[in-house]
């Protein structure tokens, strides 16, 4: 496969999951963050913002539409939702030979259907609505690719914004008080309620829940899962037959952050999730950029300059 | 009520000159044989229902990114409900005129770039060729592996006054627009179903194929199973759907420039696993872009080396670099005396009457009647620079006449032809519109194939007579009609067994999942649909 | 009959590391009657693969590419080289028959249209117009030849390797390269097919053998009136015993010695030195 349209790919999975993360994310902390009364509205947006990875510089007071508007609708703002389905769309378009006509029309309809304002009271509708759209994305690719390379990226990109999305939910949980309520709303969030509920068969605890996120084998949007698939996908991209060790560099980074929360208990991550979560994220964009290095060699376009004697 | 063909102006007296020959009607009233089921479907229709229709397609369009860029802004690419037909018997000479018209520009190209028989035999002036934008000196000593270098060709035809078939421009550098001839089949069989059953329409879907064989064909001796890719500008290119859609047909790699890089006159493609060597390239990159070494130093969207590589004979690029002088419209004026030279043969379809700027008494005879003749750019295409005279005003003249004196060599004369006209819809309902046709030609070497029907262009404004999207232009699906060959394979077959197999939900769901399941096998009846 | 030694090297230096470059080299002299070449040698450095062909000027045309990272780029031609020297033939055809050739020849057609950098002055036309009138074709190029001699005054440096007939010709000061194109606009404006001929000249008119001197690219012109017919403009000398032929065609951008392109950003500068023997 091209490495230009193998990029693609592994960017149009991050992207549709990243819109996706973005939604839960948001829908959980517009409620919890800002319908508490005693909260400093513009010091809880802008830690959100942080949360998020905006980088961008908003001189006056952040109130809660303005801080929806900005991640929801604005294109601009690299973090938004917009931008990322836009993103994922745009990388599509530049492999519309490889993505089926089905995956391109959806991603090209929820571009052109994105609004361009969204109101507080309307938000969970549009939440709602990007995470239909982005699971409709997932669902199309689950059901009709072929388990070659493309879907491996494509998963791939998925698997670790995944990794990197749930280790941003799971630090917003910092930004407000650590208590029960807070917990069951983030799992919520995550579709992860009432897999939890079962699992744990009680009231969510800060510990238990953030251990169902992080640890859990079996539940798709914990952090161990998503690096487990992650893991199987660079296998699969690389088969290899070698006695010794691990080669592939990737391989090597998701496995190390793998095991390093497996065999850890959840207390001790928890005692210090923040940082803990930070370190996820770096690990992250470590892997990414081994896998940039091995799939995407630098592909920059070359600017030929001419020379005569 | 049925109102689509209310005030249709049957013969349109344009300019006082002879009305244009309008395809559907001979006469008021009187519907050409061709044409007859058409009408009498449309005849029953109103015009809301053939909009809703024509929405519908619209927004399917829209929806799979059949597009193209108006003012920054993503339009689906117009197609006009009304189709054109054309009888099988008179497609018959069409398409040989086409490739009679493919295989003399194909000699051309060969002695030109090779023993350059027809200059020396004074068939054509050697000033005209050396002269040509086009005539690629890089391309010297390129030689084509299967003596191909038109793969595929676009010969523009219209009809003039009379009816009569003529050939208005050749373009066998790189010919766009066949996506949109696949593209329009498949939504016309949702649009006019009734029609598609009641009439046999050659289909168009044998394209993809005959181009991926023709490819594979051209392949460097000795590949034996040759790595063919598509070569495509980018996204940005207005025809990148089209580059898309073909090389998804083909089931080929669709690569950009910096995917590509040239090393030991080899080249290859850049991908996961590694560079991976390619023998064949399907490039819908201009010349002047292809290879930053030969050619335009900053381009980026060629892979430096290449042409040595296609020069070594380790790749073949198709069509070949240095076609362009055969498309040039003055080379076009001689066409004619070619095709006697080469073929022995006389032309099948006329050329349009051409004024040569530079012999005689011409240039003056031109710029006194600049006011009633077309004057087009020699290597401009689709319309690109175009002037029509006697819609042209007082300062356009002026400036064109200045452009003329200065470069006689740039530019031809040709008289106003009123092209036919086929009735399209417009806001007042069913109106007479200009329209022309692009019949693409596949050279495989052993085999010149035409596609049956091929591009019409519309023009949309009432009276014009440039078709092009650019400028406000529709398309048509061109039906070629009464096949003359006994088939029975295309057949639409209800299998109602296996929708009885089919497990519902509920009984009372079946009939719903029955209705889904036929439209579904009507479109896998259709070819490539 | 002499013989040469030949060794021309040239390059580029980049302000930084390149990763890739491509290039044209036109520095192997022709084998025709006149010249017979002994052998031909070509480094390159750093080393990558090269391909040879002969373009459709028929120069020998040697197309290689760097493919690591480097900082310069140097290529090394070395030939020996001997000429033969018949005095040449006096071509003869007269100003319709010449006419009536051209048209029908590619090569020729190509040896009278202008290009950008042989659009000729306007007075240079003027007098070669009313030499034409009374002189043949060739007495008119011999007398073209004359003027742009007597016209002009060689000097480097004023005139670059981008520099048009014009230009050079208001200025009065050019290199052989600008005498050329300034001839060849003459020549061609008066129907009379030219070329440009790329090559070296020793700069000694009584070279030493076995003496290695410092030489450099020269240029000159050849004219067609029923033979071809070579001349040298900067030097008002026929071609005889010190010119080696590289190649002929239209004008300089038809066959500079190296052209190419690299991956940008960064500058490149150019550097050119050549060596000059006769052995012979």
């Amino acid at each position: 496969m091209l490495s230009r349209i193998a990029e693609s790919l592994f960017w149009i999975g991050r992207y549709v999951e990243r819109a996706d993360g973005t939604a839960r994310l948001l829908d959980v902390h517009l409620q919890l963050l800002l319908e508490d009364p005693w909260v400093d509205e513009d010091t809880a947006c802008r830690s959100l913002l942080e949360v998020i990875g905006s980088d961008a510089h908003y001189p006056h007071q952040l109130t809660r539409q303005e801080l929806l508007t900005i991640l929801s609708v604005d294109r601009g703002e690299p973090s938004s939702i917009s931008a990322s389905l836009n993103a994922a769309r745009e990388n599509a378009r530049r492999v519309r030979e490889i993505v089926s006509t089905e995956l391109w029309e959806c991603l090209n309809t929820t571009r052109s259907r994105m609004p361009r304002k969204v109101s507080i009271e309307r938000a969970h509708d549009f939440f709602g609505w990007v995470r239909e759209r982005t699971a409709l994305a997932v669902g199309i690719v689950e059901s009709s690719t072929s388990r070659d390379e493309a879907w491996t990226f494509f998963t791939l990109g998925r698997a670790l914004e995944r990794v990197d999305m749930t280790a941003r939910l799971l630090a917003t949980s910092e930004l407000t008080e650590a208590s029960g309520p807070s917990w069951t709303t983030i799992l919520r969030s995550c579709g992860a309620y009432e897999a939890y509920l079962r699992t744990y068969r009680g009231v969510p605890s800060a510990t238990n829940a953030a251990e169902f996120l992080l640890l859990d084998k079996i539940f798709p949007r914990s952090v161990t899962f998503a690096l487990s698939r992650a893991e199987t996908c660079l296998s699969d991209l690389q088969p290899t037959t070698a006695r010794v060790g691990v080669t592939d560099n990737a391989l090597r980074q998701v496995g190390q952050l793998r095991t390093n929360l497996e065999y850890r208990s959840a207390p001790e991550i928890l005692a210090n999730l923040t940082s803990e979560m930070i370190a996820l994220q770096t690990g992250v964009s470590e892997i990414s950029e081994s896998i940039r290095s091995r799939y995407f060699p630098v592909n920059v376009m070359p600017t030929w300059v001419g020379e005569v004697s | 009520m049925a109102d689509l063909f209310d005030h249709y102006p049957f013969a349109q007296p344009s300019g006082g000159a002879t009305p244009a020959f309008d395809e559907m009607f001979s006469g008021a009233g009187k519907v050409r044989p061709s044409y007859k089921k058409i009408h009498e479907t449309l005849a029953s229709m109103t015009q809301d229902e053939l909009r809703g229709r024509t929405e519908a397609l619209a927004d399917s369009y829209l929806a799979q990114g059949v597009t193209f860029d108006f003012a920054g802004e993503e339009r689906p690419f117009p197609l006009d409900a009304v189709p054109r037909v054309i009888e099988k018997t008179e497609w018959n000479t069409l398409e040989a005129g086409v490739k009679q018209r493919v295989q003399v520009l194909e000699a051309f190209l060969a002695d030109i770039y090779g023993a350059q028989n027809a200059i020396r035999d004074g068939v054509i002036p050697a000033a005209l060729v050396a002269s040509s934008a086009h005539f690629h000196r890089a391309a010297h000593g390129i030689d084509p592996a299967n003596g191909v270098r038109i793969q595929v060709s676009g010969i523009d035809l219209v009809r003039d006054e009379a009816g009569a078939w003529r050939v208005l421009e050749d373009n066998v550098r790189v010919p766009s627009g066949v996506s949109y001839v696949i593209s329009n089949r498949r939504v016309m069989a949702q649009t006019l179903p009734e029609l598609f059953q009641q009439m046999r329409i050659q289909p168009v879907g044998e394209y993809p194929n005959r181009l991926l064989a023709a490819l594979r064909a051209a392949a460097p001796s000795g590949v034996e199973d040759p790595v063919v890719v598509v070569l495509t500008p980018g996204v940005y290119n207005s025809a990148y759907f089209e580059h898309t859609l073909l090389a998804r047909l083909m089931g080929l790699e669709l690569v950009e420039g910096r995917d590509l890089f040239c090393s030991g006159g080899k080249v290859y493609m850049r991908t996961t696993a590694g560079a991976r060597r390619v023998d064949v390239i399907y490039r819908r990159v201009d010349d002047e872009f292809l290879d930053p070494l030969a050619f335009r130093a900053d381009s980026v969207l060629g892979p430096p080396g290449l042409l040595t590589a296609a020069r070594l004979g380790n790749v073949t690029l198709a069509n070949a670099v240095g076609n362009g002088v055969a498309d040039d419209k003055l080379v076009y004026t001689y066409i004619p005396e070619l095709t006697k030279y080469y073929l022995g043969q006389e032309p099948i379809i006329e050329n349009v009457k051409t004024w040569r700027l530079e012999e005689g008494e011409s240039l003056q005879e031109v710029l006194d009647r600049l006011d009633e003749l077309v004057v087009k750019p020699v290597d401009g295409s689709g319309g690109k620079g175009l002037v029509v005279g006697p819609r042209a005003s007082k300062k356009e003249l002026d400036d064109l006449r200045k452009r003329l004196i200065k470069d006689p060599r740039g530019w031809i004369a040709q008289p106003v032809i009123q092209l036919s006209t086929i009735p399209t819809l417009v806001d007042q309902g069913l109106r007479p519109r200009h329209a022309d046709l692009r019949p693409f030609a596949v050279n495989s070497g052993d085999d010149i194939w035409v596609l049956p029907g091929g591009l019409t262009r519309v023009a949309l404004p009432e009276g014009e007579l440039v078709v092009n999207s650019s400028q406000g232009g529709g398309s048509k699906d061109t039906w070629v009609i009464g096949v003359d060959r006994t088939s029975t394979k295309n057949k639409i077959q209800t299998n109602s067994q296996v929708s009885s197999l089919v497990a519902g939900q509920t009984s009372a769901d079946s009939g719903f999942s029955r209705q889904q399941e036929q439209q579904q096998q009507i479109q896998e009846t259709k070819p490539n649909a | 009959m002499s013989r040469y030694k030949i060794v021309h090297t040239t390059g580029f230096k980049y302000e930084a590391d390149v990763a890739a470059s491509y290039n044209e080299a036109r520095l192997l002299p022709v084998r025709d009657d006149r010249q017979i070449v002994f052998s031909t040698k070509l480094d390159i450095e750093p080393h990558g693969s090269s391909h040879e062909y002969f373009d459709y000027f028929k120069t020998r045309t040697l197309m290689f590419e760097v493919l690591e990272p480097h900082r310069e780029l140097t290529i090394t031609a070395t030939t020996n080289v001997e000429l033969r020297n018949p005095m040449p033939e006096t071509p003869t055809l007269d100003w319709p028959s010449m006419a009536a050739l051209v048209v029908s020849s590619l090569e020729l057609t190509d040896a009278v249209a202008q290009t950008k950098r042989t659009s000729p002055p306007a007075d240079l036309v003027r007098f070669a117009k009313r030499i034409a009138k009374t002189n043949s074709p060739h007495e008119t190029a011999l007398a073209v030849c004359a003027k742009v001699f007597s016209d002009m005054t060689y000097r480097h440096g004023v005139t670059g390797v981008h520099s048009i007939a014009t230009e050079a010709w208001n200025n009065k000061i050019g290199v052989c390269q600008d005498f050329a194109h300034i001839t060849l606009g003459a020549l061609r404006a008066v129907g009379i097919p030219a070329r440009y001929v790329s090559g070296y000249l020793h700069p000694s008119k009584q070279p030493q053998i076995g003496e290695t001197v410092t030489g450099e690219s020269h240029a000159w012109v050849e004219w067609w009136a029923g033979k071809w017919f070579a001349y040298d403009p900067t030097n008002d000398v026929h071609v005889l015993e010190r010119h080696v032929v590289i190649g002929r065609a239209r004008d300089y951008d038809d066959l500079p010695p190296l052209r190419g392109v690299y991956a940008g950003p960064h500058q490149s500068e150019l550097f050119v030195s050549v060596q000059i023997t006769k052995e012979g």
